[in-house]
């Protein structure tokens, strides 16, 4: 946990000179789909972009011919879908379980945190739980991939 | 009289549709194929009237009678709703509300009388975003009796779809990314049921273009390169003439009518873009001038169309009441409404949309308001959401007479008002025409997931 919240921070401080490089090296580009109208998904693209990732943010109507195609469970979908690593990481998660997925490159589909919890990133208002993220497959199964 | 009409109607419609003429009509809701893409060897499964898109325009005269029998030839109920007319509750074509729906195999007959001039449509009102989605609409146009002079009246009934890659309508109506989002707004844009092809216009000619918006829930915002189109009504009603501030803002289910002179040079091309979108912008159609112009001197004459006799509001006599919209989901402050807020599995299943704090599941419930039947009601309109709304009032025309608390500067007549978030609006009109009308989001999943009301005046 203290080395989350280091790297986080440090991530924070490098992004007014070396937006593109954090901590741990050179990160895979996000491409990330949003509805034209919604700002949490801007705002999301920030925070990513802060610990190190290439956001390419990409308006379109399509999100929910999107999130099927990418086989998001329907209790799963969350506001925007970023594709990254090859990876689907659906809605606000937050980059410590980011990280670990593309560190770990586990035989999923993709995470997500489901709806668009307050306090998750990106999201104003208080943390009320914690967060649980889900891993998903192509089958449509999902089991909890972890707690923040 | 129709018969004398006809010609007239025939000379200044400078369109390829047949303009039916008033009277008795057939129409049938059916399924069909369309050519919506410029690639003509797609068709695509559709509901049309007639079996195409968009369905017959109807053309008659102010104040003239329309019967339209409908035959219902799909495999599922449907109604007619006749957008904008104020005519007699049970002709308003609500299911259940104002009329039993029509089964499958069953013809209504609608029977009214028009009184309003002016740019109107007809769709659906049962299983909407469905049935509107796959393309059941057609405009309505009724004529002044003395209209101002034009070279040409044009309408633009402007369709979206959502197609998969093979041409076909998607069948994912009633997601529920779309229902807590911006709606159903689609990926495919029709003019008149096709894609978009040029406008061929000659210098110096006065256009008349009647712009309807058929889509379930996109809005355009339309800027017309090197012309100043003038606004001249609004969802049917004559407006002081205006250039737009911006773009032409036409959301779903209103209807603009401009007034366009060609001021280009021959033979030069203008593109009409849609800047609705941020990142989105697209040209929609372009302005192609001809080698000849059709005139030297631009026309002169009058552009304000004859005012539609409605009942003025009394603003100081006016009962007022409070309207509050809300749910969907918040622009980055969590959901609106309900207290879902949380991150667990399927919690957005419990999401929806409100007025008034109560979100409706069919078009039967008791009247949100009851309106004493000849008296002014101002209705201050609260968009506490993150999102855009058109809201319509079935069976009267109202006066948006401030936004924000600032007085609009033509104190237009609509019966669409679209609002942008988390703004307000006052509307007002006199209750006068009695019977129990929908008060909804005409973005038509917003309707479905309870953003409508019903509004009694007795």
């Amino acid at each position: 946990m203290r080395k989350i919240i280091k790297s986080a921070m440090f991530g924070l401080g490098l992004a007014l000179t070396a937006p593109a490089v954090a901590a741990g090296g050179a990160k895979p580009v996000a491409v990330l789909y949003k509805n034209p109208q919604c700002d949490c998904c801007e705002t999301y693209a920030k925070y990513l972009r802060v610990h190190g990732y290439e956001v390419k943010v990409q308006a379109t109507h399509d999100l929910p011919l999107i999130k099927k195609k990418h086989g998001i469970p329907t209790a799963l979908e969350g506001c925007h879908t970023t594709l990254v690593g090859g990876y689907v990481v659906e809605g606000h998660v937050p980059v410590k379980s980011l990280n670990k997925l593309l560190a770990q490159r586990p035989k999923i589909t993709g995470i997500s945190l489901p709806g668009m919890p307050t306090g998750s990133p990106g999201m104003m208002g208080p943390k009320t739980k914690p967060f649980k993220v889900f891993a998903f497959n192509k089958a449509g199964r999902s089991a909890v991939y972890s707690v923040e | 009289m129709l018969g004398a009409t006809a010609t007239a109607a025939a000379a200044v419609t400078g369109c390829s549709r047949v303009a039916a003429r008033a009277g008795d009509i057939q129409l049938a809701a059916k399924a069909g194929r369309a050519r919506l893409l410029s690639d003509s060897t797609v068709s695509t499964a559709v509901f049309g009237y007639g079996g195409q898109v968009p369905g017959r325009e109807l053309r008659l005269r102010q104040g003239d009678r329309l019967r339209v029998s409908v035959k219902n030839e799909l495999q599922e109920e449907t109604t007619v709703h006749w957008h904008g007319i104020r005519l007699p509750n049970a002709m308003d074509g609500v299911p259940h509300l104002t009329q039993k729906p029509i089964k499958p195999g069953e013809t209504f007959l609608y029977d009214f009388v028009a009184p309003d001039a002016g740019t109107y449509w007809y769709h659906p009102h049962h299983n909407s975003s469905q049935q509107v989605g796959r393309g059941l609409y057609g405009p309505l146009i009724v004529e002044e009796a003395e209209p101002i002079k034009v070279d040409r009246d044009i309408t633009w009934l402007l369709g979206d779809w959502r197609l998969l890659e093979d041409g076909q309508i998607s069948d994912d109506f009633g997601n529920m990314h779309d229902s807590m989002h911006a709606g159903r707004v689609g990926n495919t844009i029709t003019i008149n049921g096709r894609a978009p092809q040029p406008l061929a216009v000659r210098t110096g000619e006065r256009v008349r273009l009647r712009l309807i918006n058929a889509a379930n829930a996109r809005i355009f915002g339309l800027k017309f390169a090197g012309h100043s189109p003038k606004i001249v009504a609004l969802d049917g009603q004559p407006v002081t003439p205006h250039e737009p501030s911006g773009s032409v803002l036409v959301g779903p289910a209103m209807r603009v009518d401009l007034i366009i002179d060609m001021v280009g040079d021959p033979s030069l091309k203008f593109a009409v873009e849609d800047t609705f979108y941020k990142g989105l912008e697209y040209t929609l159609t372009t302005l192609e001038y001809g080698p000849n112009p059709l005139r030297q001197a631009l026309l002169t004459t009058p552009i304000a169309l004859p005012p539609n006799r409605i009942a003025e509001p009394h603003l100081r006599a006016a009962t007022r009441h409070e309207i509050t919209f809300s749910g969907g989901m918040g622009g980055g402050m969590g959901m609106m409404g309900g207290g879902m807020m949380g991150g667990g599995m399927g919690m957005m299943g419990g999401m929806s949309w409100a007025i008034n704090g109560v979100s409706a599941t069919s078009h039967t419930h008791e009247p949100m308001l009851t309106f004493a039947r000849g008296k002014t009601v101002v209705l201050n309109l609260n968009n506490d959401t993150a999102w855009w709304h058109p809201i319509h009032l079935h069976g009267h025309s109202f006066r948006v007479i401030s936004r924000n608390g600032k007085p609009t500067a033509h104190r237009e007549w609509q019966d669409t008002v679209l609002m942008p978030p988390r703004e307000t609006a006052e509307i007002a009109f006199v209750a006068d025409n009695p019977g129990d009308w929908m008060f909804h989001c005409h973005v038509l999943e917003h309707q479905a997931a309870g953003m409508m009301a019903n509004l009694r005046v007795a």
